[in-house]
């Protein structure tokens, strides 16, 4: 391939959840007040498109769906090294599930056409399910590596790592594929990308950015709104309730000192009415 | 016969060795199945399956359907889906539920599944159950009704400090995938019986799109982690990596134990990701679980909340993790974690 490889990476906004604003009392979120953040999963994935792009030649494309806010970590992504920028942003998106979430962004990415490889974050930390990349791929028909650590690209061939319970599986999958990558892959490199590939200037420059980062419609993609938002979607949220606390119910041992705190623990051990003594006493 | 379909469930299963999931996946399902008067198939796939669906007999299905052909020996996506398709399409009522572990094998597959049926399906549920559901919402006039037995699958939401119950009685089947750990499995009887089916998938060239070079199981901790009767896990207390070595010596003392890690000391570097419970790691369930100088956040909280007895060490008395903890000492870990494992040692060996 001389014009190297088309790449999607698939990122999305999420609230950040690790700083205090935004996050209530009792641990929830309020989407409102939180700061944004892009999905820290997705930086992974978009890590690993920059690393395949410098070693392969070719385009970045990011892709996100998600209100207007989200064109912010389609900007961010752009100073990292991605190419080019498409939000996907309609009214008619609410409510998507997965199901739907994968229908419209398979859409977007046969709209961008002739596509390699696509990228996904492992999973979203607010949807936290994995399952839109391989719904995606679904859709596409294109092979999977799901939980990638390490990958290589020889020709058309992708050689890939990728995590399985207890262990690691090594593969081989053709091109195009769809990659999801697990968070134990290279983080972003923040400073060396940021001076390398883009500079703040592609910001200040409104009227290059407009160009590079674009916004879209269901309408552009030719998606059928009967197929995602509510209507398209199979599963709703019934009902949402909190986390009991339990509260209270925990001996504790302080003592005087910390002998005496274990010695009281094991006596109660001794009590415990789990069953613990077969393991344990 | 009942008005509905039964629950089926995928075996998970790698290099002819079930995983724990499989049996908690069955155990649910024996639940729900007796909630709506069905049967509970269990869908296996692999090659020289040899015991296993028996085992899956033992183990709460009714019947099996035994997918076991050499392009199967080892997991890969398209081949173990075209399986699964196969199956669940010679079925001659397809099934109300499906489901599916919560694990690099279901999470993979699963979504593939869903997406080919066009059928809603929610991950990594800690809890399963049939009900009711009564859809008023105008948005979409096509839902409203009221929908009898549907699947209830329940799972945390937004950072983990909700429970979700998401409902999509509109698709059949219903599916989900569940955590391992957070289901109780069925217990084994040898007596039952059922009956063992064999499906022929036909497989196409593009399902080998992904080839398999080798699967490398190590013996590693991270499979113990989720075999484990005792857990030893540590947190950014420890504070340095060469703390892990008194949480190595503390679990050694244990027969079947293993060491876990808090998220923080994971990303700090100290221990690697295949030990982390919680949200974003394992969800464990064992007989005990040992915090040394973890705070308990609730993500952390949500991967062992289940282990049957907690013991916490911290040395501030007004950690979360004292809230939920059974048993909780205030005190330095360095301090406490040798004193513990002399006494538990002496104790063991009374
Ligand atoms: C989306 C998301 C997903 C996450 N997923 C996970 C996950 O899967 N698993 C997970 O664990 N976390 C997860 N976290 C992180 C979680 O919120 C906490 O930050 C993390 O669990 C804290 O780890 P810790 O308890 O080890 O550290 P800290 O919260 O820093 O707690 C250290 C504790 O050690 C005590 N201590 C210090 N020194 C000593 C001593 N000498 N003796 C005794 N006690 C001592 C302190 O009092 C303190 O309570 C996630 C966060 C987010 C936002
Ligand atoms: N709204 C979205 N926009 C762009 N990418 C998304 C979106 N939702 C999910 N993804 C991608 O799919 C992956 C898995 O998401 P999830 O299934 O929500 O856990 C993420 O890491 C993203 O790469």
């Amino acid at each position: 391939m001389s014009d190297g490889l088309k790449i999607v990476v698939l990122i999305k906004q999420v609230p950040d959840t690790s700083s205090a604003a935004g996050v209530n009392p009792d641990g929830t979120v309020d989407r409102v007040r939180a700061r944004k953040m892009m999905n820290p999963f997705d930086q992974f994935a978009l890590q690993k498109a920059i690393e395949t792009r410098n070693a392969h030649g070719g385009e970045i494309i990011v892709v996100s769906m998600g209100p207007p806010p989200a064109l912010a970590i389609l900007h961010e992504a752009c100073e990292y090294g991605a190419d080019k920028g498409y939000l996907l942003s309609d009214r008619r998106l609410a409510a998507s599930d997965t199901l739907a979430t994968a229908f419209a962004l398979f859409k977007t990415i046969e709209f961008i056409g002739n596509v390699d490889i696509v990228f996904t974050g492992l999973q979203t930390t607010d949807g936290d399910t994995a399952q839109v990349g391989p719904q995606i791929a679904e859709r596409l028909d294109f092979p999977q590596v799901t939980y990638c650590e390490k990958m290589s690209i020889e020709g058309r061939t992708i050689r890939a790592s990728r995590i399985i319970d207890g262990g690691i599986q090594r593969l081989e999958v053709d091109i195009p594929a769809l990659i999801t990558i697990a968070n134990s892959a290279s983080r972003l490199e923040h400073k060396r990308f940021y001076n390398v590939y883009r500079t703040r200037e592609l910001l200040r420059d409104k009227q290059t950015l407009a160009k590079t980062v674009m916004t879209i419609t269901l309408d552009n993609i030719g998606a059928d709104p009967a197929r995602v938002g509510l209507m398209g979607s199979p599963t709703v949220v019934g009902k949402t309730w909190k986390l009991g606390e339990k509260g209270g119910s925990c001996k504790m041992f302080q003592g005087d000192s910390a002998k005496h705190g274990v010695e009281t623990l094991i006596e109660s051990l001794s009590e415990d009415e789990r069953g613990i003594e077969e393991y344990v006493l | 016969m009942s008005k509905y379909g039964d629950v089926a469930v995928i075996a998970d299963q790698i290099q002819n060795d079930l995983r724990p999931v499989t049996f908690e996946l069955l155990g649910a399902a024996n639940d729900l199945a007796e909630k709506l008067g069905v049967k509970v198939l269990a869908i296996v796939m692999g090659h020289e399956l040899g015991e296993i669906p028996q085992t899956l007999i033992y183990n709460g299905a009714d019947k099996v359907y035994v997918v076991d052909q050499p392009e199967l020996k080892e997991y890969s996506t398209l081949p173990y889906r075209r399986a699964a398709i196969a199956v669940l399409e010679s079925l001659e009522r397809p099934p109300h539920i499906v489901l599916c572990g919560a694990t690099t094998l279901g999470r993979d597959l699963a979504p593939r599944i869903a997406s080919y049926f066009e059928t809603g399906l929610t991950a990594d549920c800690t809890d399963l159950d049939i009900g009711d559901y009564v859809h008023k919402g105008k948005a979409d006039p096509t839902k409203v009704g009221t929908y009898h037995n549907c699947l209830y699958s329940i799972r945390p939401s937004f950072g983990e400090s909700l429970k979700a119950r998401i409902i999509g009685p509109w698709k059949n089947p219903q599916m989900a995938t569940a955590r391992t750990g957070a289901l109780v499995p069925f217990k084994t009887d040898t007596t039952r019986t059922g009956k063992i089916i064999r499906v022929t998938a036909k497989f196409e060239e593009t399902d080998f799109r992904v080839r398999v070079i080798e699967t490398a199981r190590e013996v590693s901790d991270a499979l113990d982690l989720l075999k484990a009767k005792v857990i030893v896990s540590g947190g950014f207390g420890l504070g340095g990596p060469e703390g892990f070595d008194l949480v190595r010596d503390l679990a050694s003392i244990f027969g079947e134990s293993a060491v876990g890690s808090s998220r923080k000391a994971v990303d700090s570097g100290w221990i690697p990701y295949s030990h982390q419970v919680g949200q974003t790691g394992k969800t464990v369930r064992p007989a005990l679980y040992i915090a040394l100088g973890i705070s308990g956040a609730i993500q952390h909280r949500v991967g062992m909340s289940n282990s049957a007895t907690i013991i916490a060490v911290n040395k501030d008395e007004t950690a979360p993790i004292f809230q939920f903890a059974h048993y909780g000492i205030v005190g330095d870990l360095y301090e406490v974690a040798p004193l513990l494992k002399e006494h538990l040692k002496q104790s063991m060996s009374n």
